[in-house]
């Protein structure tokens, strides 16, 4: 369970402090959960306390019982290997890996045996569409596909959190579409998929939403499946 | 380390080919330039190590003060012959030679002459038993020369042709050795009277004495000088001790100059591959962000560096080998010897300066790569 608990992030400019992220606290259940907000309203910057790339001026992340922040820079990248997975909006893969080493990359690193990786991350590429691209490089490869490859890669570790920043953010609607249907699918598949955008329209897919505003959370809205209209609560 | 990380290195040196080969021929030249220049010392121990072995008298008589390898004005007086061989019974000689030795010659080796001048009776193989006749008389007699094989090709002497040493001392050469690749190949041996008579002198430039098999050469050379006053007595070993010391400081002067070169090769890999690692500050942030540690980034930047350093020793190794062979094609043309040799030890030792380069070039670039911050390094902030 990941839970984030009076998160703050202020960064010094000079001799103002800017808020980036302003006390926020959610415990994120499994499913589909969007985070949304004006351009500037710190949603990159909770995700990257969410994640462990960044650590927090108050507060903390917790991931079960353990303290993000308590960890050292490699605990938190351990951490992230085993229990994260990953989509950016951009520099996703690694340029001079192929689509089967990208997705192979995190178990190699995890220490799984090169056949056993191989064959997994095959089996990954071919559930996402592109099991006939393994051996292109990246460049070879459409924005749609290389979104693909990263969801493939996110799951190659099996983790139960799954973060996507703007996974659709460069996309056509056909490859944008793709796309969400894949995060959708480990979200039913019982992960707790953190979706990150400004698209309304793509956060409307998502079981709730965080509104944020300033690096407040405004408001949970939770969505209602199969016609029920949303409705809205306060956060927690 | 998987072939993901292997894959990694290798095609990132790929993706900027001309880079990459840059400061691999920058590392090849630096270390080829090191390996040639050590290369003179292992070839000057192996000729000094050749000829030592060819030496059939195992001691080696000279006046005190005097460095064996460049015996000079005769100054070995005809009593000093006389007391070794009154106490030759006691120690254990078996044989005494007196010898007398000048030099004549220009700048140009190939020009010049040793001339060294053996008692009635004796000839070159007395001295190095190896020595083969090319034709003629083994021994120089009254009024005659055996010559080296290098020097008779060279000057075109062939028996029957007359050799002057000085404007009163002329000699007809009886003898022609065969080329060994050595230094006899420049040796004139001559009747000592002549040497001694061109230096206007009855004294002797060394003497070489042979001992019972049963005696140890460093003892009886203990025992001649503690019995005679004013002399060294030297064993091959002593000799090549001497010699050793002295490839070893001109081995070390080579090595400073070499290394001005290798500084250079490691400055260029360090920068390339601080240039690469600017280049892929993302890269190196989106794999922190999959669960890479800072090790493992560490070790990718600093086994590129390694990759070039290897690399580049290899290929530096070949060509400092090949270089070492033109310079030896060349000398063995000019004097007949091989100055420069590339042994076991030297290219073993030109690798571990290239691998050790190649890390030392690679470790700020790679502390830099792993120590970025994520946020910083994926433009997260």
């Amino acid at each position: 369970m990941l839970e984030a608990i009076n998160l703050h992030k202020r960064y010094h400019q000079g001799e103002i402090d800017v808020v980036a992220v302003d006390h926020f606290s959610y415990r994120f259940p499994a499913g589909l959960t969007a985070i949304v907000g004006p351009s500037g309203s710190g949603k990159t910057t909770l995700l990257n306390l969410l994640a462990g790339f960044d650590v927090p001026s108050e507060g903390e992340v917790r991931l079960d019982t353990t303290p993000l922040s308590t960890l050292s820079e490699d605990g938190r990248s351990e951490v992230r290997l085993k229990h994260m997975g990953f989509v950016f909006q951009q520099w996703n893969l690694i340029p001079t890996l192929t689509a089967l080493e990208n997705v192979a990359f995190p178990m190699m690193l995890a220490g799984v045996g090169l056949k056993e990786r191989t064959a997994r991350a095959a089996h990954l590429l071919q559930a996402v569409g592109l099991g006939q691209r393994g051996k292109h490089l990246p460049s070879k490869l459409s924005g749609g596909e290389q979104q693909r490859v990263a969801i493939a890669r996110a799951l190659a570790l099996n983790p139960p959190i799954l973060f996507a920043d703007e996974p659709t953010g460069n996309l056509d609607s056909v490859s944008g579409a793709l796309v969400v249907d894949l995060l959708l699918q480990q979200a039913q598949e019982g992960r707790t998929v953190v979706l990150v955008t400004h698209d309304l329209e793509l956060a409307r897919k998502a079981e709730r939403i965080l509104h944020l505003k300033d690096g407040r959370l405004l408001r949970v809205e939770e969505m209602a499946r199969e016609a029920t209209p949303p409705t809205a609560r306060e956060p927690v | 380390m998987g072939v993901e990380v292997l894959a990694l290195v290798y095609r990132n040196l790929r993706a900027r080919p001309i880079r990459s080969i840059l400061t691999l021929l920058g590392i090849v030249v630096s270390t080829a330039s090191m390996v040639l220049f050590l290369s003179f010392g292992e070839g000057l121990r192996k000729a000094l190590g050749a000829e030592l072995s060819n030496v059939g008298p195992a001691i080696l008589v000279l006046p005190e003060g005097v460095e064996a390898i460049s015996p000079g004005y005769p100054e070995l007086r005809p009593d000093t012959l006389r007391q070794i061989q009154s106490v030759a019974a006691e120690l254990g000689i078996t044989q005494v030679i007196p010898t007398a030795t000048f030099a004549r010659g220009g700048f140009d080796p190939s020009s010049s002459f040793i001339f060294q001048g053996l008692p009635q009776g004796f000839g070159p193989k007395d001295l190095y038993p190896n020595i083969q006749l090319e034709s003629g008389s083994p021994t120089p007699g009254v009024a005659g020369a055996v010559v080296g094989g290098g020097i008779a090709q060279r000057n075109n002497l062939s028996l029957g042709k007359t050799l002057r040493l000085s404007p009163h001392v002329s000699l007809k050469v009886v003898g022609v050795l065969q080329k060994t690749g050595g230094i006899t190949d420049s040796f004139v041996f001559v009747p000592i009277k002549s040497v001694q008579a061109v230096l206007n002198t009855e004294n002797y430039t060394s003497i070489l004495v042979s001992i019972d098999p049963g005696r140890r050469a460093e003892e009886v050379a203990r025992g001649l000088k503690e019995k005679i006053a004013g002399v060294e007595a030297q064993t091959a070993g002593d000799v090549l001790r001497f010699a050793e010391r002295a490839v070893r400081i001109s081995d070390l002067v080579r090595f400073g100059i070499s290394l001005v070169a290798l500084v250079v090769g490691g400055l260029l890999v360090a920068n390339t591959v601080m240039m690469s690692v600017y280049e892929r500050i993302r890269e190196f942030g989106l794999m922190r962000a999959l669960g890479a540690k800072r090790d493992f980034i560490f070790g990718l930047v600093l086994l590129e560096a390694l990759l070039l350093g290897v690399v580049g020793g290899m290929l530096g190794l070949v060509l400092g080998q090949a270089a070492s062979g033109l310079v030896n094609w060349y000398t063995g043309r000019e004097v007949g010897i091989a100055l420069s040799a590339v042994t076991f030890r030297l290219a073993s030792f030109s690798l571990l300066v290239a691998v050790v380069l190649g890390l030392l070039a690679g470790f700020l670039p790679a502390r830099t790569a792993s120590r970025l911050k994520v946020v910083e390094a994926l433009g997260r902030v």
